[in-house]
């Protein structure tokens, strides 16, 4: 049975979606987009098996997470790259006036564990319930419950959101540029 | 506050920003990670995957005329 242009249709608007969901996985953009190609020829060669009128955004986010997983088995999970490790010991120290860079954002969020990061990902980015996520993830609502909140403390302890604590490495630059008097 | 009482009046958990989750507006990490991932989503889309999808559709036609 042939794919409706309907169907199509959904799968083209769905990109952008699936795009954010798989940089947010792979933390890496050509790998990324390699994963959008994978599910969407997935998706339509499985197109049958999706039931209309059922959240196909979940369904498509489902095949992506599949694929990511899949390929890292038979990657044998690839230690970080240079530029990961380079990214993981740079001094991620909270910025002058309590805002934050996105890139620090995007560093601390790369540091978290896969299963954390997708978790809060799907519930505080992608719009997912915690029952759609659980779905997603193959697990219990309660585990994404308790993956979303060790992510966020986690978050927090990287960015140093909560207070000021010690910073990072280069602790004497960071005393020198950040004066109490602000 | 005022999403926690949206939410508390909607009576069901609002999809997003929920208060219990302190990913809501009001929370740093939230709004960053919206942010984050809106720039994602509103990143511009590679020709691929529109080529990609009509590629899949006309080997289907394809496939049917043999």
């Amino acid at each position: 049975m042939a794919v409706s242009a309907g169907f199509k249709d959904e799968l083209l608007k769905s990109i952008p979606s699936l795009r954010a969901f798989a940089v947010s996985l792979s933390q890496n953009v050509d790998k990324a987009d390699d994963l959008v190609q994978e599910t969407l020829v997935k998706a339509w060669d499985k197109h049958e098996s999706f039931q209309p009128g059922t959240n196909l955004k979940a369904w498509l986010f489902t095949i992506l997470r599949n694929e990511f997983y899949s390929q890292m088995r038979k990657r044998g999970r690839e230690v970080q790259d240079s530029d990961g490790i380079m990214t993981a010991r740079l001094a991620v120290h909270p910025a002058q006036h309590g805002q934050l860079d996105l890139k620090d954002f995007r560093s601390a969020l790369e540091r978290l564990p896969d299963d954390q990061r997708e978790a809060i990902i799907l519930i505080g980015a992608s719009g997912f319930s915690y029952e759609e996520a659980a779905e997603i993830c193959d697990c219990a609502i309660g585990t994404i419950k308790s993956r979303v909140s060790r992510a966020r403390t986690r978050l927090q302890e990287i960015l140093k959101i909560s207070g000021e604590e010690d910073f990072g490495p280069d602790a004497i630059s960071t005393q020198v540029m950040t004066s109490p008097a602000d | 506050m005022n999403t926690l009482d949206k939410n508390r009046a909607a009576g069901t958990p609002g999809r997003q920003g929920r208060a219990e989750d302190n990913l809501g507006p009001n929370s740093e990490i939230g709004r960053k990670l919206k942010q984050y991932y809106d720039d994602l989503v509103h990143d511009e889309v590679p020709d691929r995957f529109a080529q990609l999808l009509s590629q899949l559709e006309h080997a289907e036609t394809s496939q049917d005329k043999d």
